[in-house]
């Protein structure tokens, strides 16, 4: 299968380790990734506020226009921010008045695009594409024993609600049970984890994560995975700041579902990105490192 | 900054204008289709932490409550987070509403960190049509002011330690798009559109 990649800006930087071993795993499954040539910010959910909505979604489209111009196949996101934002402004391409607008602000580039293409997110590409079958049929050492929350946060099945269940996800914990890991049930597995609040508003983010980490831990996880790079930064840098301000001690790792891929499927810690994860998973992980 | 409460509602001034306004905004219509059944508020993520919930900002919208509305913290509490969303029953994209109400506050001069935030990271779209993370949190910090911004730091040092020694935050930029003067006229272009009602 080909996919057309939209990496994102954490793709470069705080999760890096997302775009690595996703791109090390899809090779294990035979996917065909390409990245969308020149690329440029989807303009997250915020960047309406500052320069309106019609720029912004323009400025999203135009990841779609070049992307159509590598072919046919479906655009991937590997963020729910990302994919929130390119699905919802590919939506709008059904109206042909936004269709025409942004055109007309697209060919300031020699851009244009038809609406043709599918927005997807990698964890949905994933388990309905690929399959739980096949994911199963890779892996070589299974995480047997390995209890692992599936954190699935708010944005992923909720901004588009094309795929899963957005008020019972299951399509997370169905990858982590392929990987022969036991998923746990915790009650904060959709709550918001105040995403690109953290810089400015640090104590709301702090008090939010608080319970999310928390409820996995009382439900007996060794680790957290989530498929979001806000999530995972929210959940593992903060950490430090939770456990002062609440007095606790968890050392709760926190890994992409494509770090837990890599590492069932016999990729070494580079390949699974290990080593960017800010609490150490080596514990937890050691079995099968 | 604009933790400001809007609870002093001893003077209300009701403003017309003010409605015609928000409807004008790109996610304006949406506003109308709200038929105030209450369920976002008790999905919001952070409701507890705002001013007014989400349905009474709309009521206080179509009302002309002007100030009450942009004074309150709400919209810059809304974490984008869809929940409210995806169980309204008339499909209310909340957030975009409260994208709408961010840029009208600033427009009437009233700012919150979370717009700062915006406001770098539209920046560097602008300048290179990618953001730089290691960057953003830099300039940020200026924007909020330096002592604001050691504050900050201090605070917020174990977290910013943890990111820096995983290598999550690149110290140097990483490329942008090729010619980001392109993409500057096609988002100018955009704004233009939008200015003549083409949205
Ligand atoms: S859930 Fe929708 S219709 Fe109900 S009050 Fe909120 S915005 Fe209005
Ligand atoms: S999108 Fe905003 S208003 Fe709606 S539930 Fe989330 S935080 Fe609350």
């Amino acid at each position: 299968m080909k996919i057309t990649l939209y990496p994102g800006c954490a793709s470069e930087g705080t999760a890096i380790s997302y775009t690595q071993s996703a791109l090390e795993v899809a090779k294990k499954l035979g996917l065909e990734v390409k990245e969308i040539e020149d690329w440029n910010c989807c303009g997250s959910t915020v960047t309406s506020s500052v320069i309106g909505q019609f720029a912004a979604d323009v400025l999203a489209a135009r990841n779609l226009a070049l992307a159509e111009k590598m072919g046919e196949q479906d655009v991937v996101a590997t963020c729910s921010s990302c994919y929130a934002v390119l699905g919802n402004v590919n939506k709008k391409f059904a109206d042909d008045k936004f269709k025409a607008n942004a055109n007309d602000a697209l060919s300031k580039d020699n851009l244009s695009y038809s609406g043709k293409l599918k927005v997807r997110m990698l964890l949905d590409v994933m388990y309905s594409d690929v399959g739980l079958e096949t994911i199963k049929s890779k892996v070589v050492k299974p995480l047997t024993g390995l209890k692992v929350a599936g954190y699935v946060g708010c944005q992923t099945v909720r901004a588009l609600r094309e795929f899963d269940n957005c008020e019972n996800p299951t399509f997370l914990d169905g990858i982590i049970s392929a990987l022969g890991a036991e998923p746990v049930q915790f009650s904060h597995k959709l709550k918001c984890c105040t995403g690109a609040m953290a810089l400015s508003s640090p104590e709301i983010t702090i008090s939010t994560v608080y319970p999310i980490i928390k409820s996995a831990h009382e439900a007996g996880a060794d680790v957290i995975v989530t498929p979001c790079p806000l999530c995972q930064m929210n959940l593992d840098a903060y950490q430090v700041k939770v456990n002062k301000n609440f007095n606790t001690q968890y050392k709760m790792p926190v890994l992409f579902f494509t770090q837990l891929m890599a590492l069932a499927y016999g990729l070494d810690r580079k390949a699974a990105g290990l080593d960017y994860c800010i609490v150490s998973p080596n514990e937890a992980l050691k079995n099968w490192m | 900054m604009s933790e400001v409460a809007a609870k002093d509602n001893s003077v209300r001034k009701y403003d017309p204008e003010f409605t015609k306004r928000v409807y004008q905004m790109e996610n304006g219509k949406w506003v109308k289709m709200c038929m105030q059944c209450g369920i976002c508020p008790t999905t919001c993520a952070l409701k507890e932490k705002m001013d007014l919930s989400p349905r009474r900002i709309i009521q206080l919208i179509r009302a002309g409550a002007k100030d009450e509305v942009l004074k309150a913290n709400t919209m810059w509490l809304c974490t984008s987070c869809y929940t409210c969303a995806c169980r309204c029953p008339r499909g209310v994209p909340m957030m975009d509403v409260m994208h709408d109400l961010r840029h009208l506050a600033v427009e009437n001069g009233i700012k919150h960190n979370s717009q700062a935030m915006a406001e770098v990271y539209a920046k560097d779209v602008f300048k290179r049509g990618r953001i730089w993370e290691g960057g953003l949190t830099l300039n940020y910090g200026l924007k909020i002011g330096l002592g604001n911004f050691v504050k900050m730091a201090l605070d917020m040092q174990d977290v910013g330690k943890g990111m820096m020694l995983h290598r999550r935050l690149p110290l140097l930029p990483p490329k942008g798009v090729k010619n980001p003067g392109k993409l500057r006229e096609v988002l100018n272009r955009a704004a233009e559109i939008a200015k003549e009602g083409g949205h």
